[in-house]
């Protein structure tokens, strides 16, 4: 009993702090998810009625936390308008306004140094217009950069008064060259306005441009204007209609969608892309199984000699990591130093362009693709094929078969009801096999008049480069796209795992 | 013609046709060899070398060995080439990744996969295929809130925020949920009674599946194991979001980085591909049986 209540401090103490860190550091959510997950943890461990649980629960955990929290998150950005133009939240847009700053003219102040024993300074600013009103820094020490660290708060010196310390005129200033340290120096008033060296003699006030009223508009203090937040755009807006500042992310409900089907700039490429991704998924999946089959039909000949020789050697492809694969080959298939066009060059005497032509590119991802795919079909198959009885291909030899009716009217029809669940499940692989497209062609050649679609590009492909490549980064309209695909491919497994009850036997 | 003929011609058509075939496919492989050996930077387009064009520049560059590299080839000019990060450190980078990460899944889906075979619970069907369903979400498009997520919990833990392996481990843990089907599927074809009568023997549950149910199925944890190791060491979209500094590569990553628009280093690339690709070919093979077995009984390929 001592045992499993130590053990309970020892989770709860660390996950506790870790949510107050969490709490602290502005991540609200993430401790509350911290805290409900260890919450749910200790029920599910302490309740006896929760027992098959405590199996489920770190499994779960880490599904919920790194697939579903993340797919919640995705759907939540495609409603939203969340782009390299809209990237900060509106709280961090405001307090970039905020920091905007204006030279006011309303002050401008002569400066003077006093050296202390030390080695530091103290700066003296006198107001030109008032001399009476005269500010004075705390001690410091002054060295390069000093841009970087914080303003210098000032506080107001007593009329009459000096500061201690012997005061350094401008010429001496001068020469030790105490100006270029100075250069980018902010201090600051008790106001917060915000001073630094506008001239070789003066510092000049420089106030914030923005102040924000309580409606959560900004009012622009050089010309008075008001600026307001317009959600729809996800821009602040003065009220000729102008962007003024940054864009923040804004909801903007099923925008992004209503883009897809209607934007002639994203539906026209959709479309080609959508096609020619289901053409690559299932050209990939036949030819593979082809290839396969016909292997592993040849090496299931009794008579024939060497066949585990040949079997381990034709294997050998899916062994190989595959990304190493997609770079060698990628290499091979450059149009003007491959070895593939040399070799064609030599022989034939033409040299298919794979990169630049859209039908060479899509032919080699496929040949590439079929290469990468065919010993897991050949491996399925020749397992499928010792199920055959021998007995059938007897007979079909007494009646005088040839190899071909035993392929397409023995083989093909006994192992076909069996393959169709894994067909369909490579069909879903290759639909979103990113990796091929991406590292093979990069999406390319690109579509003409289609913005950064490419002629190879698959959804995948072409929403990632949305995202993250490219100029625009639209985080929101890729996040738009991912939604719609994962919708496809999931009615896809939802219809297969329906067809195949018996096979997967829940 | 005879029957015998007829035979030993299809014989001698079938061996050439297979023949053929792995000469096609097994030549890229030897040039990759041929060319982590070639001086200079060649695509791989030779299977064999003069003895000139032979260098060991890309190895001991791979394996972090400083190498003389003529800079004018007028005056004799050298100086001297070491790598800042040598790659063998990814090669390194992407087991340590890799295992931790595939230990995690074994037993984060192992445990799972225990409840959904041997426990009926309520949603017991509906979490199962919503797993299954769920996990058919492209993993690429969530990198955005991958990076995300990672960006916001490095502000708090900085060792397991962006650019750090414990971060990409939590990110790969995420991918049970194949790893739970094919799992639970070996389960379920071994009779329940064998731990029902340890349970009468008094056994509790957890020490059923740990003492009886588990070393009868230690072949599946086998294909587990190396399916999902080797598919850890591989994987490059999500690895090449969340790792940006050179000292933290994995090996997909650092071999993609070697082939750059402006500059392809395929020596290099060569010898890390060699370097990296024999050991994981070489598990790979010694353990297809296995993993056949494996890929075909739980009819999901990763």
């Amino acid at each position: 009993m001592t045992f499993s209540r130590v053990l309970v401090a020892l989770i709860a103490l660390p996950a506790l702090y870790i949510s107050f860190l969490l709490y602290q550091t502005g991540n609200p959510w993430f401790a509350l998810l911290l805290l409900i997950a260890t919450a749910v943890g200790f029920f599910v461990y302490g309740s006896k009625s929760a027992y098959a649980y405590r199996y489920l629960f770190p499994g779960l955990f880490g599904f919920g936390l790194f697939v579903i929290f993340p797919l919640l998150y995705t759907v939540y950005i495609s409603f939203t308008k969340y782009s390299s133009q809209h990237l900060l939240s509106i709280d961090r847009c405001v307090a970039a306004l905020l920091d905007e700053r204006f030279t006011s003219g309303t002050g401008t102040f002569s400066y003077t140094l006093y050296r202390q024993d030390g080695g530091e300074y103290i700066l003296l600013l006198r107001d030109k217009k008032d001399p009476n009103h005269a500010l004075v820094s705390s001690p410091f020490v002054l060295k390069p950069n000093l841009t970087a660290e914080k303003p210098l708060p000032l506080e107001p010196l007593p009329p009459g008064q000096q500061p201690p310390g012997k005061p350094l005129g401008f010429e001496q200033v001068m020469r030790e060259r105490l100006f270029m340290q100075m250069r980018g120096f902010r201090a600051s008033l008790p106001d917060q306005t915000l001073l630094s060296l506008e001239t070789l003699q003066d510092f000049t006030a420089h106030e914030r441009l923005w102040i924000l009223n309580k409606d959560g508009t900004l009012t622009n203090r050089k010309d008075r204007t008001v600026i307001r937040p317009d959600f729809k755009r996800g821009f602040f807006v003065n009220d000729k209609g102008d962007q003024i500042g940054p864009g923040f992310r804004t909801m903007t409900g099923w925008d992004n969608y209503l883009q897809i089907l209607t934007d002639p700039r994203i539906q026209v490429p959709f479309l080609r892309i959508f096609i020619w991704n289901v053409a690559f998924a299932g050209l990939s999946v036949l030819g593979s199984f082809a290839v396969g089959l016909l292997l592993s039909v040849v090496l299931d000949w009794k008579e024939l000699h060497f066949r585990k020789v040949y079997r381990l050697l034709l294997i050998l492809p899916y062994a190989v990591p595959g990304i190493l694969s997609i770079l060698i080959l990628k290499g091979m298939f450059n149009q003007e130093f491959g070895i593939v066009n040399a070799i064609l060059r030599g022989i034939f005497g033409v040299a298919p362009e794979w990169e630049t032509n859209p039908w060479g590119a899509r032919i080699m991802i496929l040949i590439v693709n079929i290469w990468l795919g065919y010993p897991y079909m050949m491996l399925v198959c020749t397992g499928m094929l010792q199920s055959i009885p021998q007995a059938i291909f007897e007979a079909s030899a007494i009646e005088g078969g040839t190899p071909s009716t035993n392929l397409f009217k023995i083989t093909l029809p006994l192992i076909l009801p069996a393959m169709v669940p894994l067909l369909i499940g490579s069909f879903s692989y290759a639909f979103n096999n990113f990796v091929v497209i991406y590292l093979l062609t990069g999406g390319g050649p690109t579509m003409v008049g289609a913005g950064i679609a490419g002629e190879t590009d698959i959804l995948v492909s072409y929403t990632f480069r949305l995202a993250f490549r490219d100029t625009g980064q639209n985080y929101g309209l890729a996040s738009a796209i991912a939604t719609v695909i994962f919708l496809i491919v999931a009615t896809l497994a939802w219809v297969n795992l329906r067809a195949n009850r018996a096979h997967f036997k829940i | 013609m005879t029957p015998a003929r007829k035979l030993l011609l299809q014989k001698i058509l079938a061996h050439s046709l297979l023949i053929a075939f792995i000469v096609i496919i097994l030549s890229p492989f030897a040039m990759v060899v041929a060319a982590s050996f070639r001086k200079g930077n060649f695509a791989p387009s030779k299977i064999f070398l003069t003895p000139q064009e032979l260098s060991l520049e890309h190895w001991k560059f791979v394996l972090g060995i400083p190498y003389q590299e003529v800079v004018n080839p007028a005056t004799g000019e050298t100086r001297t080439i070491q790598a800042g990060s040598p790659p063998l450190g990814w090669f390194w980078n992407s087991i340590k990744v890799s295992a931790a990460a595939t230990i995690g899944i074994i037993l984060l889906s192992g445990t799972a996969a225990y409840a959904f075979s041997r426990i009926r619970f309520k949603f017991r069907r509906r979490i199962l295929t919503g797993l299954l369903i769920l996990q058919m979400f492209p993993a690429v498009l969530m990198l955005v809130a991958y990076h995300t997520i990672l960006d916001d919990i490095g502000q708090t833990a900085r060792w397991i925020g962006l650019n750090t392996h414990p971060g990409l481990i939590l990110v790969y843990l995420g991918g049970i949920s194949t790893n739970i089907w094919m799992i639970k599927g070996y389960f379920d074809t071994i009779p329940a009674s064998m731990e029902e009568s340890a349970r009468i023997d008094g056994a509790s549950h957890f020490q059923a599946f740990l003492r009886v149910l588990l070393p009868m199925s230690l072949p599946i944890f086998a294909v587990v194991f190396i399916l999902s190791f080797i598919f850890f060491m591989t994987e490059y979209p999500i690895a090449s979001v969340v790792l940006t500094n050179t000292d933290t590569y994995t090996l997909a990553v650092g071999a993609n980085s070697f082939l750059g628009e402006q500059e392809k280093l395929w020596g290099r690339f060569a010898a890390l591909a060699v370097l990296s690709g024999v050991p994981i070919t070489v598990v790979f093979l010694l353990c297809q049986k296995f993993v056949i077995g494996g890929l075909v009984s739980g009819g999901v390929k990763e």
